[in-house]
């Protein structure tokens, strides 16, 4: 297996030479260059090839969030992981919006990238675990406060699974052809889904599933 | 300030100049009263005096006449009896005339002294040319009674008529005089009254000048000053608007500057730290673990510390996400703080919602939640904010204590206000004892073409 090139984007020196010499001592991990701006970051693409961009938010000229969305969107096979500062839910589908599969608190970064970017370049979701949580631990506050029936209970078995499998970073293709249906079908459950949990696309169904523990 | 001394003077100006006014014309109403009265008197004295020397003249002029008769009467009558009566009768008469005469004189003015004297003496006369007469008899009458009677009665009386003719004359002079001497009174008045009138005429003018000069810098005065209030007003709130800004501006940049650099500076520490740890070779590293890792625990906990007072003095989401996510997180952070339940409804709110809106909407629901929380222990917060063509409509409803507006408006109330009212919206609070709040806060949207204004 080759190793996972990444692209490491953040415009603090100190933190970035750190990340580089965190991500190197990990066997099979490679940084192949390192911007310290967005704007930066995305003319890099074409010449570092990453599979992985690690991305600070709160970057000059271009900031992260932007920077993801635009990586995302000339380079769909690029997994994205954020930096951020911030642990609100907010930002979190911000990020995720943008089309970042990775959501990184810098309260702790070392012990956590790693495994963000492992997890990432294998076409998962992963969240800090602080971030899980507290998403996890405000839903079931709501539940209790609203006294509202759970509405996972409400999705069939095989909605679950589609769940899973798009929270996960499936495409609707790839859902496709790992529960051999046909992409209609797909899309047929997806909207049924959205419509029934009462959410807005792709990013807010991944936090929705981090909520309810389907993913971690 | 000089000013207020002129208006202190102004008083006793007014009350000298309005007194002045009022007790010249009553003096020159009371002056022509009194002249006129004197000169009406003094008329009638006139005419009085003149008809009653009229009347008296008239009388000797007619007992002239009468004695006159008499004598020829006495000395063509035959009968020695009868003429004894007629002489009688001019007796009585020579007695009543000098009765008359006396009388006169003491109605006589100086300008009749000569004629009436010359009247008495010819009166004189005409009584002593008779004494011989009344000693005549009957025969010696017939004879020259004639005579006598056409060469001395006839000749005395006629001077004796134009003297009293004379003394009429006179008396009417004198009467002219006197009517000449009132109309000569009456100009006199009207002269004094022409004086006064024009006197107060012109102190009026120069009263009325005076006041309207007063009323008129007085009225200049109380514009400026009011103008003056009115400008001090509009700086102070001014004023506390930019303080208020001023406020939101620091705390941005303060809590922008721990975000960024501290808390970054600390990530950084905590990424250095983890790769010297893992540069530290086995045995030494088993050793130094715990210390490493409370280190790494302060640095740790730095973060997180730095990141909540980063949020309390103003949360990035605001300015990052927009005022919806910014309301949410609030809500879930009081949620998670005092297990109160906190629920956000919002519906059709722009993204593009200037920063001044977005600060007062946060802030004012910040403040809402935190008395609901804090002083009316309420256990649900309901948030709405509804955006209209050309309005905000936020309303914070809670199930908690209540108060009664009227009497009890906190600093917070007043600062929610003041946030409110610089935006040309309107604040109202129902509420009583025992029966919760509602806050509705309603806020025109005139500048929605510069969004984000100070982002």
């Amino acid at each position: 297996m080759s190793d996972i090139r990444i692209l490491l984007a953040d415009d603090h020196t100190v933190m970035r030479s750190g990340l580089r010499l965190l991500l190197e001592r990990q066997a099979g991990f490679k940084v192949v260059a390192e911007a310290s701006d967005g704007r930066e970051t995305v003319d890099l693409m074409e010449s570092a090839k990453p599979d992985v961009v690690v991305l600070d938010v709160a970057m000059p000229n271009l900031n992260g969030i932007d920077a993801a969305r635009q990586i995302t969107q000339h380079h769909p096979a690029v997994a994205v992981v954020i930096l951020s500062m911030h642990s609100d839910e907010g930002y979190v589908l911000r990020a995720l919006k943008a089309g970042a599969r990775g959501y990184l608190l810098k309260d702790a970064p070392e012990s956590d990238l790693v495994n963000a970017v492992r997890a990432v370049h294998e076409g998962k979701a992963w969240f800090s675990p602080a971030i899980s949580r507290m998403l996890v631990d405000d839903y079931i506050r709501q539940l209790r406060q609203h006294g509202v029936e759970d509405s996972y209970e409400l999705l069939t078995t095989r909605e679950r699974e589609i769940l899973q499998l798009l929270a996960e970073g499936k495409s609707n293709k790839d859902v496709a052809n790992i529960l051999k249906l046909s992409l209609y079908t797909v899309e047929t459950h997806r909207g049924n889904m959205l419509q029934k949990l009462n959410l807005h696309g792709t990013a807010e169904l991944i936090l929705y599933a981090v909520r309810k523990g389907v993913i971690s | 300030m000089p000013k207020v001394t002129i208006t202190r003077q102004s008083r006793p100006i007014l009350l000298a100049g309005f007194g002045g006014l009022l007790v010249l014309m009553a003096f020159a109403g009371f002056d022509a009263a009194r002249a006129i009265r004197q000169t009406q008197t003094r008329n009638e004295q006139i005419q009085a005096d003149f008809l009653a020397r009229n009347r008296q003249l008239n009388e000797i002029r007619s007992d002239v006449y009468l004695a006159g008769t008499l004598v020829r009467d006495f000395l063509l009558e035959p009968e020695p009896a009868k003429a004894e009566g007629y002489r009688k009768e001019l007796n009585g008469l020579h007695r009543e005339m000098d009765a008359e005469m006396g009388a006169y004189a003491h109605l006589l003015v100086t300008t009749e002294k000569a004629p009436f004297s010359s009247l008495q003496q010819r009166l004189a006369d005409f009584w002593t040319s008779l004494d011989p007469v009344f000693g005549w008899s009957g025969e010696e009458r017939r004879q020259r009674g004639y005579a006598f009677a056409r060469d001395e009665v006839l000749p005395r009386r006629a001077a004796m008529l134009g003297l009293a003719d004379q003394i009429a004359a006179t008396n009417e002079r004198q009467l002219r005089a006197g009517s000449d001497r009132v109309a000569e009174l009456f100009a006199q008045v009207r002269t004094r009254l022409a004086v006064t009138l024009v006197l107060t005429l012109g102190l009026g003018c120069l009263l009325a000048l005076f006041s309207t000069r007063r009323i008129l810098a007085l009225e200049g005065e109380a514009g400026s000053q009011f103008r003056e209030v009115t400008e001090a007003r509009g700086e102070l709130k001014e004023l506390s608007a930019r303080l208020v800004e001023a406020q939101e501006n620091e705390r941005r940049s303060i809590a922008r500057e721990l975000h960024d650099e501290v808390g970054q500076s600390l990530s950084a520490v905590l990424v250095g730290l983890s790769n010297l740890s893992a540069e530290i070779a086995e045995p030494a590293r088993s050793g130094l673990q715990p210390r490493i890792e409370s280190v790494r625990k302060l640095a740790e906990g730095s973060v997180a510390a730095v990141r909540n007072i980063a949020l309390l003095l103003r949360p990035s989401m605001l300015d990052d996400l927009g005022l919806v996510p910014a309301l949410q997180w609030q809500a879930r952070e009081t949620s998670r703080r005092t297990g109160l339940l906190v629920n956000v409804a919002t519906e059709h709110v722009s993204d593009q919602l200037s920063d001044e809106y977005k600060t007062c909407v946060y802030r004012v629901v910040q403040e809402a939640v935190h008395n609901a929380s804090q002083h009316a222990a309420a256990c649900q917060i309901r948030v709405t904010v509804h955006q209209e063509a050309e309005r905000l409509l936020v309303s914070v409803q809670d199930d908690g204590r209540g108060f009664e507006p009227k009497i009890e408006r906190g600093l917070g109330l007043l600062g929610m206000e003041e946030r409110i009212t610089r935006l040309g919206g309107s604040l109202r609070i129902d509420s009583e004892p025992g029966k919760g709040t509602l806050l509705l806060v309603d806020l025109p949207l005139i500048d929605m073409q510069k969004p984000n204004g100070h982002a």
